[in-house]
């Protein structure tokens, strides 16, 4: 026993932590084996049972991963434009161009003090973060990333979209009233009055475009904008656009509309007792909803993964399967002969460079060919991809824009937004709806 | 009184109940006034603003008595930057005395050396040299310019818009390096001297002056261009803190926040001082009497600097930058009063000599304090949002304030 521990005590941190790991990990892989071995059979049987609902969970536990890099992005975004258009460098220290700083803020709040003031209700004050981020991620299932490409396909979808979206302001008003401050408890009454007004314009400016289409579901509205772009919703239905895109600034609490966290005023409304990982719950939440706000502007009015012209199908030119033995021997001498051939130029011209470093310089830029080519054939092959960077690309304008309108505008105020909301933004959707119907009337869809 | 476990350290005993975290002073009420003020009626709650507040533009405090968003009343707390820079004076020397004056208003710091450095002039009867005359008005006026375009800056940050402030301090950072360049200092110059400025301009000065006035006009008319015509911002302001000219008078109000009243006085030309009946300037005035007009008359008055320097620079005379003075200085018994018009309204020294190098008596007339006693007529009916506007517009300086 001495002997053993004298052993285990020489051992460095790694050390240790391999030795604990690799009898865990075999345990639990024999454990695994014999698991799969005698209910296998059984298990399999279930998940063809119950396709939708394995496809569900696994599109469902995907959705929830991406929503921390996609936050991490538009954070940088925000960063760097709106450090670009105060004319500054932004984040330049973390990784090349700042890119990484995200990511070491997203590290930052996983490690700082979870803290919960005195006064406050810890399980509301607890919850809160959750049920705010567990909206915005929900609302992600009825999103069409591309065809085929999305969790759930509801026939009441944009139904489903609104009524995810307005669960975030229970969130809100739990954690303004949980905190125990009187400057969270006025955001977090400002978040309900806000997101209660905005939610009437926002479901009646889309009204007229249901009238349109006849469906619900956002896949089919999607489906419904294929063809060249002046099929695209936005083109019929102009002032529902505008009105939409207002209403989900609004509910996505970004600039001018940011009045729940004004940080002049009420610093940081709701959030102002949070710290650590409740917070980054809140911060993340934010920027996963100015995507899905993008998202769904970009599904509704521009197309969705739609490109903007019928693409031409090019997928026949580009099929390996047809090459035969010459795709074998292409992928035995191409590398070979991409890597020479692209370091040629090192070799010849660069007389104080090392060969072996110009070949390795040749065959990193003849792998950036390949991936280049590759995603080329991708884009043409299959759909999915095609209508995933078309849609990423459209999405990404939309956040930009709403970067942008967070570098120009100030705050309005509490009154004007809500006059803004009843006096010139429901009867604006109103009159869209009715023209609308009108022209249904008269015309015909 | 019960007694309770605190939440965040269960070993440490809370003697108050939970809910009596309130802005209420920890004594009885002294006035009448505070008996009303922290006397809470059904549905009102008081909120503390302050002393560390993103808008409150440095350690300002104040409470507001809150009817939901609304504003009943407000009651400015102040003092938490209080220095008692009157007494530090008064047992300082004459030549120290005005290193004390930089960080009274500091984003404008000549303007407060300068009523100083007049008052012992008065005093010990120096006459400046009319160099270096030309000299206090071109870099004031720099001064100013700087201390305005700051104050556009932070109006639209209060009001939610990022991008203003930096642009901002752009051209204040060109300013502030041409003035380090001939005082050495960045924020705090102590450069005016008792019988002149301490050092000529320089060529660095010169180039980067020459420099920049070349693009000035353009550069100002830019940065106004992203508010000026931003319906948000220019809805936040119209109409929010108004105030007639009679009240204003009544207030004590001067400077920008007076003329935007529409009363014209401005010390420069009501009581004219250094070189300045020499120079052809207008005064500004506006009518309105709001938030947007106290923003748009800063913006005229930059202007207006822009040509009393470009008059600075083609009238300045050669000649020497000090008078003869002693370096002892023990002035006739005496008191001397000085006034000037500072970015932010009157700023004025009163100073008693006994005939030592020592001032007597040393007192500072800061325009902010005068304008901040107007919270009480400004803010309540507006909505707390307001209050950043208003705050913003009136542009108090927090270290002149509390001296």
């Amino acid at each position: 026993m001495t002997v053993m521990s004298r052993a285990w005590g020489r051992l460095t941190l790694p050390g240790k932590v391999i030795f604990t790991a690799i009898p865990l990990l075999l345990a639990v892989g024999v454990a695994l084996a014999l698991v799969v071995g005698i209910l296998g059979g059984p298990i399999v049987e279930l998940a063809s049972q119950y396709g939708a609902v394995l496809r569900f969970l696994v599109a469902a536990t995907i959705i929830l991963v991406i929503t921390i890099p996609t936050a991490f992005l538009i954070i940088f975004m925000e960063m760097k434009i709106i450090a670009f258009m105060n004319l500054r460098v932004g984040p330049d220290r973390v990784g090349p161009w700042g890119t990484l700083l995200s990511v070491v803020h997203g590290l930052k709040v996983l490690v700082k003090e979870d803290f919960t003031p005195s006064g406050a209700d810890p399980l509301i004050f607890t919850l809160a973060p959750v049920v705010v981020y567990g909206s915005s991620v929900m609302t992600l299932v009825v999103l069409p990333f591309a065809p085929g490409l999305f969790a759930q396909d509801f026939n009441i979808g944009l139904l489903y979209f609104f009524a995810m979206g307005g669960l975030a302001v229970v969130g809100l008003l739990m954690a303004g009233w949980s905190s125990f401050n009187k400057y969270s408890l006025l955001g977090g009454l400002r978040s309900a009055a806000q997101m209660v007004s905005y939610e009437i314009p926002l479901t009646l400016s889309v009204a007229g475009l249901l009238l349109l289409a006849g469906t619900m579901s956002v896949n089919q509205l999607v489906a419904n904008q294929s063809g060249w772009f002046t099929n695209w919703y936005v083109f019929q239905q102009p002032l529902g656009f505008v009105i939409f895109f207002i209403a989900v600034t609004a509910e996505a609490n970004r600039t001018p509309f940011d009045l729940t966290e004004a940080d002049s005023e009420i610093v940081a409304g709701f959030a102002t007792e949070y710290s650590g990982m409740r917070f980054g719950f809140f911060f993340f939440a934010e920027y996963v909803n100015v995507f899905i706000v993008s998202a769904m502007t970009v599904a509704l009015f521009f197309g969705g993964w739609n490109a903007p012209f019928p693409f031409p199908a090019l997928a026949i030119l580009l099929d390996p399967g047809s090459l035969g033995i010459w795709l074998l021997l292409g992928i035995a001498i191409v590398p070979l002969v991409g890597t020479l051939l692209l370091s040629l130029p090192f070799l010849l011209t660069r007389s104080s460079m090392p060969a072996w470093q110009a070949i390795v310089l040749g065959f990193v830029l003849f792998n950036v060919v390949v991936i280049g080519l590759l995603g080329v054939w991708a884009f043409v092959s299959f759909d999915w991809v095609a209508g995933l960077l078309w849609f990423l690309a459209k999405t990404y304008v939309f956040v930009f824009t709403f970067v942008w309108m967070r570098a120009t505008l100030p705050r309005v105020r509490i009154d004007q937004l809500m006059g803004f909301a009843w006096k010139w933004l429901m009867p604006a959707a109103l009159l869209n709806l009715f023209v609308t119907a009108g022209a249904i009337l008269v015309v015909g869809r | 009184m019960t007694t309770h476990a605190s939440m965040d350290d269960p070993r440490v005993t809370l003697d108050e109940q939970l809910g009596s975290f309130e802005p209420i002073p920890p004594y009885p009420p002294r006035t009448e006034r505070e008996q009303e003020f922290y006397t809470v009626a059904d549905g009102e709650m008081l909120v503390n603003i302050g002393p560390h507040h993103p808008s409150t533009h440095g350690v300002l405090r104040v409470v507001m008595k809150l009817d939901g968003e609304r504003v009943v009343d407000i009651d400015p707390v102040l003092g938490y930057l209080h220095r008692g820079v009157e007494k530090l004076c008064e047992n300082a020397d004459f030549h120290h005395t005005i290193s004390y004056m930089d960080p009274l208003e500091y984003v404008s710091s000549l303007f407060c050396e300068w009523p100083a450095v007049m008052a012992y002039e008065k005093l010990l009867d120096i006459k400046v040299p009319r160099r270096a005359e030309y000299i206090r008005v071109l870099t004031g006026e720099l001064n100013r310019i700087s201390s305005h375009l700051l104050a556009m800056g932070f109006h639209a940050l209060d009001l939610g818009g990022i991008t203003p402030i930096l642009y901002s301090f752009i051209e204040r950072d060109e300013m502030v390096e041409m003035l380090a360049s001939i005082t050495g200092q960045r924020m705090l110059f102590n450069y005016f001297r008792i019988g002149g400025v301490n050092g000529d301009l320089n060529h660095e000065f010169m180039s980067r002056l020459g420099d920049w006035m070349s693009r000035a006009t353009a550069q100002v008319e830019a940065n106004q261009g992203l508010l000026n015509e931003n319906e948000v911002f220019v809805r936040r302001n119209r109409g929010v803190g108004t105030i007639d000219a009679q009240t204003a008078l009544k207030m004590c109000w001067t400077g920008p926040n007076l003329r935007a009243t529409g009363v014209p006085f401005d010390i420069r030309r009501a009581h004219p001082y250094s070189v300045y009946p020499e120079l052809d300037f207008d005064i500004p005035t506006r009518s309105e009497g709001d938030s947007l007009a106290r923003y748009l008359l800063r913006i005229d008055e930059i202007k207006q600097s822009l040509r009393i320097i470009d008059q600075c620079l083609h009238q300045m005379p050669d000649g020497p930058v000090m008078a003869r003075v002693p370096r002892l200085m023990r002035p006739r018994p005496g008191r001397a009063f000085a006034t000037v018009e500072a970015p932010r309204g009157q700023y004025s020294i009163y100073a008693v000599s006994d005939g030592t190098d020592q001032p007597f008596r040393f007192r500072i007339h800061d325009p902010s304090f005068l304008h901040l006693q107007s919270f009480t007529l400004l803010m309540p009916g507006q909505l707390l949002a307001d209050w950043m506007t208003i705050n913003a517009s009136l542009d108090p300086i927090m270290g002149g304030i509390d001296k």
